[in-house]
């Protein structure tokens, strides 16, 4: 028998300070989780908009490179009629365009790099620009050509930057004999740091074959001790196996071995590789040099632009770059850079802020894509969604607030409506594909289809906010209405539907957000195909916004992927509006009756 | 063409509007009192006839038409290729539409250019015809009730009754839109499962899901539609998405709850309420760009980590079950050396794990796929934080307050009352609040189809490549194969995700009401 | 119920009081302010041990509030500040460096209204127990378990469904229930109040009888709308007004000859 009224003593014992301390421990630890859980799901958000906006930047600006095309060189003047001056190959002047500003580039291969630093586009906007002002022609006027995106990025310092490094000693450069190559000898060790690099890089290969050597190891092991468990023709393959790993470890830890006493050395040659950060040696203002082999004092190199060799270079008129990221891990190649960088020194480089993102099309070229065709469309669904559910939502909710008898069809109308909120929206776009697309023959990938899909699946959330709204009018205005001799349908519209229509809107807002950042059931009905036009009806072949993220983030290019961050904000943007808009008419209209 | 005929029906049927009222008031003589209705319920009352009548004219006949004109055309190709396949039918039929549309055909013979001006002659018919019968009706319609126009005439009940037919028509859409899936759902699942000879078992329990690469003669091969490998990839990554968000989101709900200020309230519910408006392109955007290739990249770190949760709630739920079966134990072992035996078990139960992946894999070098289904399991994580934290938060402070009360009265800690008080209370809220949020998760699409696997892994390995019901449905639809054979499968897996969700979904929603008939 | 009655009811209520308690709370210069307003203005008050309470006035007086400081369960509410100066046994409650947890521990409390834990009525009693560490093992836990439902005069109703919840208990039940679960903890003193506000007649004769036995052991302090009730169950009552206490006295004093001419017009009926 436990003594009740003794127990109260157990209160203020020492036993019971310390089960306090405990419990108050349980209590910070739940605290400390709950905090944590905040916490992280902040970092969650924050990481997410930061990768987005971050991403997002290098959509901001595009480049141009400024040359002047000789236009006239295809038999065309100034007073050449628009049939002719459409018929000159614009590709061809542009290409000749390059040539011309570096003549020494001969090899075919080379010429397509060259090529490739200017956009697909531009001999379009060159042909437009000559149509609209054939004067162009005769004076051989510059004319700014759209940079291609892999120079627009270098541009932006996306491959990283050509590092100046410090040097001291005097070049001498030595034509080698066949002629390709050139052999460099500096009076002081300026490029040891550089040679420092390439052994780091040694010992870096080394560690991943003592790696794979490992795994190898064990793989030995665990074969040894099948061997010792094991008889006859088991045991002799596990003994070959035994062999051939064993084999293979000491092959590669040779070659680490190989490498690392390479790489202990400092002053013996390597050869730069193209997983090596990229040497480049500028002497004048057109020379440059790739170091393919180099050493303390000198190495051995690629001529990338022409320059006098045989002389002695004082220190000030050389210079020499470093770019970290080696050739093979950017889709930029170094003798493109020295043209860039060529171009560069005589200003011809040119950047600016990015106003065909937000006016043109979609495009296979990243430099020339936009989203201005996705925002369209998503106004034309947009407008079919509201024009569709907004009246059909309020007409649902004023019938099963006002009107609906109490049964079991009313019931099952609710549950329906309930369960329709709660449907993937997967499902509501195959819905779409079979009964819009399939059954009632609407044109694929038109706005009229996704906002016909997007309507169903918006629809719930318009309901369920409008009865809520409906729902909160006080019985006493309808009583009012009723007693002046209206009738109910009156009553609802007249006076309810009113009262209601700032939380119906409210919802209807939040419904639409929703709706436009809706990706999945837009691709099932076709909205995900590659069109570049800007639609001009809800009957156009179109995309939309989300959409469009979704499409270019498949897409290999680099340059897309800043492009799809940028959509993805113009997309935010207006789900912050939209969102906004919708909690200042909750404030400005929020009525506690 | 039909849209120009809906406004023409509809500036119709607002001239009839103006027409009646005038005859009202005209009727009326000066003497609106002696008009049973309001002069603009007459109009009204002519709006909706001739409004009626035009557009239900219209839709029969441009609708009716246009399946008319397909099965007509359908049965003349028929005749000509008697051999051929109902799919191959219907490939010539839209090729001819795209003909006669200007659109780019997929081939251009013979067949299809007499097709072609076929189509073209229909249904320049139903168009001409829709919009003509269209117009008559709501010309007709609106002439009629003119004549109705009286003194006595009462316009507004009737129309009052039109109008109420109106709205429970705009109720009765959310019941044709569950119609509508299941029969769009069901159709093309009956076909699917035709044409693998009913072999239902194959699909529900075969490990091989191929279905495009073994279809001969338009017959798939019923050993390559096992839809185990999609079942199993999406609900790992369901798993890892409700690990990451159930502990997440509940804490996060206790925490707002019961412990922050009204100032963290005021900071941490917007935020979770802008995770919760992200679009899920966008989460597939940062799952694909930032999580994988952090996964990836940090695989030595994340890796062990990961091992050690894993040691740990093995630990935890040892212990649980120990106490289960010899109570008091599990508590006695956690109190032992001094209350560390809890510390002690863990870092006993992490070396052990982590000794055990040495000896298995000494370097620690795993192998992560580019698109894990780690990282994707993780985003959707993320995105169903928000809803389970919102709705928990809602059950959590449904709890009434005499209920803390009381336990706070009795000298319980915040931190005893919300475990042994609040948390029971809630749990069936809390149950359906998860259940919800399963059924999102396997409904999930955009951040499967952007960071998950394409190719059927069966796999138990969260590092390796999966893929799901959604991505499936998403390449089967949007991929290259002719649309009529790939609908087959997409549409089953359509439907099994929709039988899944709606059972998910009732399911909470049933949970949920008892939990509040519990309560209010 | 008359004036008169109530007044017979309290001197004969009194009369059962055994001399010489010692003071278990004492309470000075208490005010409590939610928000902007000021609910509790310079409260004095010495509770007595082994004595029941009743603290009467209109609503919105205060007396709950103040009821709440005794067990610091105000400071549950956010915007809630309590000044002044309370001592439990010689002890500063509001003192930093005492946990309100503890404290609640030794000063219980019975809500207006039944709120038992959706539990089994068995573990709705253990839980002060289980929490506090009261019971060494589960026949301890069992014994208290049995002489808390015991002393709230339960034990034969729900001897032999201890394992059902307790919400599925009748309304008078679940108020001893409650009351059972405020004893198992092992309180010095007992807050209740308006136990029997939600309750009907048969119900809350026996929690009355019950707070008379409670008597015996704990101090009693009850906030009660009931005139009678106050007249019936306690031997000391305070009166509050506005915030104010108004008067406190013995019981019989107070319905019989008040010394404040508004505790008369109350006592009379003439407002609350």
């Amino acid at each position: 028998m436990v003594d009740m009224t003794a127990l109260s003593r157990v209160h203020g014992s020492a036993a019971a300070q310390g089960r306090m301390r405990r419990r108050r421990r349980a209590e910070v630890r739940l605290k400390v989780y709950g905090i944590a859980a905040i916490l992280l799901a902040g970092l969650a958000l924050v990481t997410l908009l930061w990768s987005v906006i971050g991403n997002a930047q290098g959509a901001l600006t595009e480049s141009y490179l400024t040359l002047a095309p000789d236009i006239a060189a295809e038999g065309v003047t100034a007073d050449s009629d628009a049939e002719a001056l459409r018929a000159v190959n614009f590709d061809g002047v542009t290409k000749d365009t390059l040539k011309a500003a570096f003549p020494d580039v001969t090899d075919r291969r080379e010429r397509r790099e060259l090529y490739a630093i200017v956009s697909s586009g531009a001999a379009f906007e060159l042909r437009d620009a000559v149509l609209e002002d054939p004067s162009r022609i005769g004076e051989g006027a510059p004319f700014r050509f759209l940079a291609s995106d892999d120079t627009d990025l270098y541009l932006q310092g996306f491959f990283g930057r050509l590092e100046d490094r410090a040097h001291s000693g005097q070049a001498r450069f030595t034509s080698s004999d066949d002629g390709e190559t050139v052999d460099v000898f500096l009076t002081a060790n300026d490029l040891a740091d550089t040679l420092l690099i390439v052994k780091e890089r040694l010992r870096g290969s080394a560690r991943t074959l003592r790696r794979q050597a490992a795994l190898q190891d064990a793989g030995v092991r665990a074969f040894e001790r099948e061997a010792e468990g094991a008889t006859g023709e088991a045991r002799e393959e596990a003994l070959t196996e035994v062999r051939r790993r064993s084999d293979q470890r000491d092959r590669l830890i040779a070659q680490a071995e190989e490498l690392e006493d390479r790489a202990s050395r400092p002053s013996v040659a390597e050869e730069i590789g193209r997983s090596d950060p990229s040497i480049l040696l500028r002497i004048g203002d057109t020379g440059w040099v790739k170091l393919t082999e180099v050493e303390p004092t000198g190495g051995r190199g690629v001529v990338l632009g022409p320059f006098e060799t045989e002389s002695v270079v004082d220190p000030s008129d050389w210079s020499y770059f470093v770019l970290d990221r080696p050739e093979a891990a950017r889709s930029i190649s170094d003798r493109q850079i020295v043209w860039i960088e060529t171009l560069r020194s005589e200003g011809a480089v040119e950047r600016q802020f990015n106003t065909r993102f937000f006016t043109s099309g979609n495009s296979r070229q990243p430099e020339l894509a936009g989203i201005w065709g996705a925002v369209v469309g998503s106004f034309w669904t947009m407008l079919v969604t509201f024009v569709v559910a907004f009246p059909i939502g309020v007409l649902a909710a004023i019938y099963l607030e006002e009107f609906a008898p109490k049964n079991r069809f009313t019931d099952f109308i609710e549950v329906n409506i309930n369960n329709l909120a709660a449907v993937p929206s997967i499902v509501f776009g195959l819905l779409g594909l079979a009964v819009f697309l399939t059954f009632f023959g609407v044109p694929r990938s038109a706005p009229l289809a996704g906002g016909l899909v997007l309507a169903l699946m918006t629809l719930p959330t318009i309901i369920i906010a409008s009865r809520a709204s409906i729902r909160a009018v006080p019985p006493s205005i309808r009583d009012a209405a009723l007693g002046l001799g209206a009738s109910k349908l009156q009553t609802s519209f007249h006076h309810v539907l009113p009262l209601a229509m700032p939380g119906i809107l409210t919802g209807t807002i939040i419904g639409m957000a929703q709706a436009l950042g809706e990706t999945a059931p837009l691709i099932m009905i076709g909205m995900v195909a590659f069109i570049t036009e800007i639609p001009g009806g809800i009957l156009d072949s179109a995309s939309v916004l989300p959409v469009q993220v979704f499409s270019w983030s498949d897409f290999p290019e680099r340059a897309f992927e800043a492009r799809t961050a940028a959509a993805i904000c113009v997309l935010l943007i207006f789900l912050i509006i939209m969102n906004a808009f919708a909690v200042f008419l909750r404030k400005r209209f929020e009525r506690r009756w | 063409m039909l849209g120009y005929t809906l406004l023409l029906v509809i500036a119709v049927a607002l001239g009839f509007f103006l027409v009646a009222q005038n005859r009202a008031v005209r009727v009326a003589d000066g003497r609106l009192a002696d008009l049973h209705s309001r002069p603009s319920y007459h109009g009204l009352y002519s709006l909706l006839w001739a409004l009626i009548a035009g557009v239900g004219v219209l839709a029969l006949i441009g609708i009716g038409g246009s399946w008319l004109v397909t099965s007509t055309l359908l049965g003349r190709i028929a005749a000509e290729l008697p051999e051929a396949l109902r799919i191959e039918h219907q490939l010539v039929l839209s090729d001819a539409q795209a003909i006669a549309r200007g659109g780019i055909p997929s081939a251009v013979d013979a067949l299809r250019e007499a097709i072609a001006e076929d189509f073209a002659r229909l249904d320049a018919i139903r168009r001409w015809g829709a919009m003509l019968a269209a117009l008559v009706a709501a010309l007709a319609a609106g002439t009629l009730t003119l004549s109705q126009v009286a003194t006595p005439f009462r316009a507004r009940n009737r129309s009052e009754r039109i109008v109420r037919s109106l709205l429970l028509a705009a109720a009765v859409i959310a019941v044709l839109t569950t119609i509508g899936i299941v029969l769009s759902l069901i159709f093309e699942t009956l076909v699917f499962f035709d044409n693998i000879g009913w072999r239902l078992d194959k699909f529900l329990f075969g490990t091989r899901w191929s279905p495009l690469s073994g279809v001969m003669e338009g017959r798939m091969d019923p050993e390559r539609v096992g839809a185990i490998p999609l079942f199993a990839g999406t609900f790992m990554i369901t798993i890892i998405a409700m690990l990451v968000a159930v502990p997440v989101g509940l804490f996060a709900a206790i925490y707002l709850s019961d412990f922050a200020s009204a100032r963290v309230r005021a900071v941490a519910k917007p935020m979770l309420e802008v995770l919760a408006g992200v679009p899920t392109v966008v989460y597939g955007f940062f799952a694909a760009i930032t999580v994988a290739p952090f996964v990836r990249g940090q695989s030595t770190w994340i890796i062990p980590l990961l091992l050690v949760a894993l040691s740990f709630f093995l630990v935890s739920v040892g212990l649980i079950l120990l106490d289960r079966i010899v109570p008091g134990s599990g508590r006695r072992l956690r109190g032992a050396f001094n209350g560390l035996g809890a510390i002690v078990l863990y870092v006993v139960g992490a070396a052990l794990m982590l000794l055990y992946t040495y000896s298995v894999n000494p370097t620690f070098s795993f192998n992560v796929a580019s698109e894990s289904a780690l990282a994707a399991g993780i985003v959707m994580g993320i995105m169903i934080i928000p809803f389970i934290s919102s709705l928990s938060d809602d059950v959590i402070n449904a709890v009434p307050q005499s209920l803390r009360d009381g336990s706070y009265g009795l000298g319980a800690t915040r931190a005893e009352t919300i475990r042994q008080v609040i948390l029971p209370a809630a749990l069936p809220g809390i149950v359906s609040a998860v259940l919800l949020g399963v059924s999102r998760a396997v409904g999930e699409t955009m951040i499967v189809v952007m960071a998950a696997g394409q190719g059927a892994n069966l796999t138990w390995n969260p590092m390796e490549a999966v893929t799901t019901v959604t991505v499936q449905i998403v390449m089967l639809i949007t991929g290259d194969t002719e649309a009529t054979v790939a609908a087959g499968p997409a549409f089953t897996l359509g439907f099994t995700l929709f039988i899944v969700t709606l059972l998910l979904n009732i399911l909470a929603l049933r949970i949920v009401r008892r939990y509040r008939e519990l309560y209010d | 119920m008359n004036d008169m009655d109530v007044a017979e009811t309290a001197t004969r209520a009194a009369e059962g009081r055994p001399a010489g308690q010692e003071t278990k709370i004492a309470a000075t210069g208490v005010d409590v302010f939610y928000g902007d307003t000021h609910a509790i203005k310079e409260v004095d008050v010495a509770i007595l041990d082994k004595t029941v309470t009743a603290f009467i006035g209109p609503s919105g007086c205060g007396k709950s509030t103040f009821l709440r400081c005794l067990n610091r369960m105000n400071d549950t509410i956010d915007i809630c500040r309590v000044t002044g100066e309370i001592l439990l046994d010689g002890d500063d409650i509001y003192a930093a460096s005492l946990d309100p947890v503890q404290l609640r521990a030794k000063v219980g409390m019975v809500f207006q209204k039944p709120n038992p834990f959706p539990k089994t009525i068995y573990d709705n009693i253990a839980y002060g127990p289980n929490i506090h560490g009261l019971a060494a093992n589960k026949a301890d836990l069992n014994d208290v378990v049995e002489q808390s439902l015991r002393r709230a005069a339960l034990w034969d109703e729900v001897k032999d469904r201890l394992d059902e919840p307790g919400t599925g208990l009748s309304g008078g039940q679940q108020q001893r229930l409650c009351i059972a679960r405020a004893i198992a903890t092992a309180p010095e003193v007992l807050l209740m109040d308006e136990p029997c506000s939600a309750l009907d007649p048969i119900a809350t004769s026996q929690i009355e009888n019950l707070i008379d036995e409670l008597r015996a052991d704990y101090s009693v302090v009850i906030v009660t709308h009931s005139m009678a009730q106050a007249a019936r169950v306690s031997q000391k009552t305070a009166f509050f007004h506005l915030g104010l206490l108004v008067e406190y006295d013995d019981t019989p004093k107070i319905f019989t000859n008040p010394d404040d001419k508004r505790t008369q017009d109350y006592i009379t009926g003439r407002f609350g």
